[in-house]
């Protein structure tokens, strides 16, 4: 989990993000920071998401979450 | 046998692997992959298995392709008629998360293994000027852009520029083209595919829909024929008409 938080900070250009922290309070959240981090869950875990996958996502724990489920399947 | 073969890099699936399908009946095939496995499918899959040849090796090991294939044509006694380059990967990612790694190997698979391959085939000890048809596959965003896509764009664009100049190079003796295809369904484009926003976008773009592995088949074998004789240097586009479409909606 921790080196995860640590991509999504280096993703978003912020020293930490805490597992509720919501995506929507950073600015760097767009359109281009969504196709970051499915290329570093790709890279780092070996899944692919998509944008709409993401979509009702709202913290860190929850895309946690959501790659836990699709590594189990 | 003829020792006289077709070299097809990235055939172990999608639009690799219909060229050689497609091209199986007519002509000696140097099916080249890093997936054992897949390449055997590949060569099951094909007509005449028993006389086309695995070359194994991982584009992405840029320094050893030249003494790879090398040793492989000299061991094999063969040599090579025509090129298609069809070994390519796409990582899409956003320019500001992106590094010199993947920035690398993308343009390792997907451009200079060509250079090297082509180097290695030119020279007289090795391949003894067998070669007359070099043939790229290249994609539509050579020409266009797209977001998150900017190296592997800059690497088909790298592509197309060195088949315009080997072009004029390398005439009269061999020619020199690429196909440039559009959304094609195969293993590589799946991912996009399977994301249900992306998908309907695509049925809107592509006026004739999404393409077949076949449909850029036909236009290698075209390439290949006596047909195209007098055509080098050209990106022939392959796309369903998705880069002529300015509909609106």
């Amino acid at each position: 989990m921790d080196t995860f938080l640590k991509n999504l900070a280096e993703i978003l250009e912020i020293d930490e993000i805490k597992t509720i922290d919501r995506f929507q309070d950073f600015p760097e959240w767009d359109s281009l920071a969504v196709l970051s981090v499915i290329a570093m869950i790709d890279a780092e875990y070996q899944i692919s998401i998509h944008s709409s996958d993401i979509k009702g996502i709202v913290n860190p724990e929850e895309l946690f979450k959501l790659i836990c489920s699709k590594k189990s399947k | 046998m003829s020792a006289i073969y077709t070299l097809i890099t990235g055939a172990s699936s999608g639009i690799g692997r219909s060229i050689a399908i497609e091209l199986s009946s007519s002509k000696n095939l140097i099916i080249h992959g890093r997936n054992l496995a897949k390449l055997e499918e590949t060569k099951k899959m094909c007509l005449n298995s028993n006389r086309h040849l695995i070359w194994l090796h991982d584009l992405e090991n840029i320094e050893e392709i030249a003494s790879s294939l090398q040793i492989f044509l000299k061991e094999s006694h063969i040599f090579v008629e025509v090129f298609i380059h069809c070994a390519g990967i796409a990582v899409a990612i956003p320019m500001k998360s992106s590094n010199l790694t993947i920035s690398m190997k993308m343009m390792n698979i997907n451009f200079f293994s060509a250079t090297e391959i082509i180097s290695t085939l030119l020279k007289k000890k090795i391949n003894f000027c067998n070669l007359i048809n070099i043939i790229f596959i290249s994609s539509i965003w050579s020409n266009y852009g797209s977001i998150a896509h900017a190296v592997y764009s800059a690497s088909k664009s790298a592509l197309d520029g060195l088949m315009r100049s080997l072009a004029v190079e390398l005439a009269p003796l061999i020619r020199v083209n690429s196909i440039l295809p559009g959304a094609i369904n195969t293993p590589m484009a799946e991912q996009c595919l399977a994301d249900p926003e992306i998908n309907a976008k695509f049925k809107q773009d592509y006026p004739l829909g999404l393409g077949k592995a076949e449909d850029i088949a036909n236009a290698v074998v075209f390439l290949m024929s006596e047909k195209s004789r007098w055509l080098t240097g050209q990106q022939i586009i392959v796309d369903g008409g998705r880069t002529i479409n300015m509909s609106l909606k």
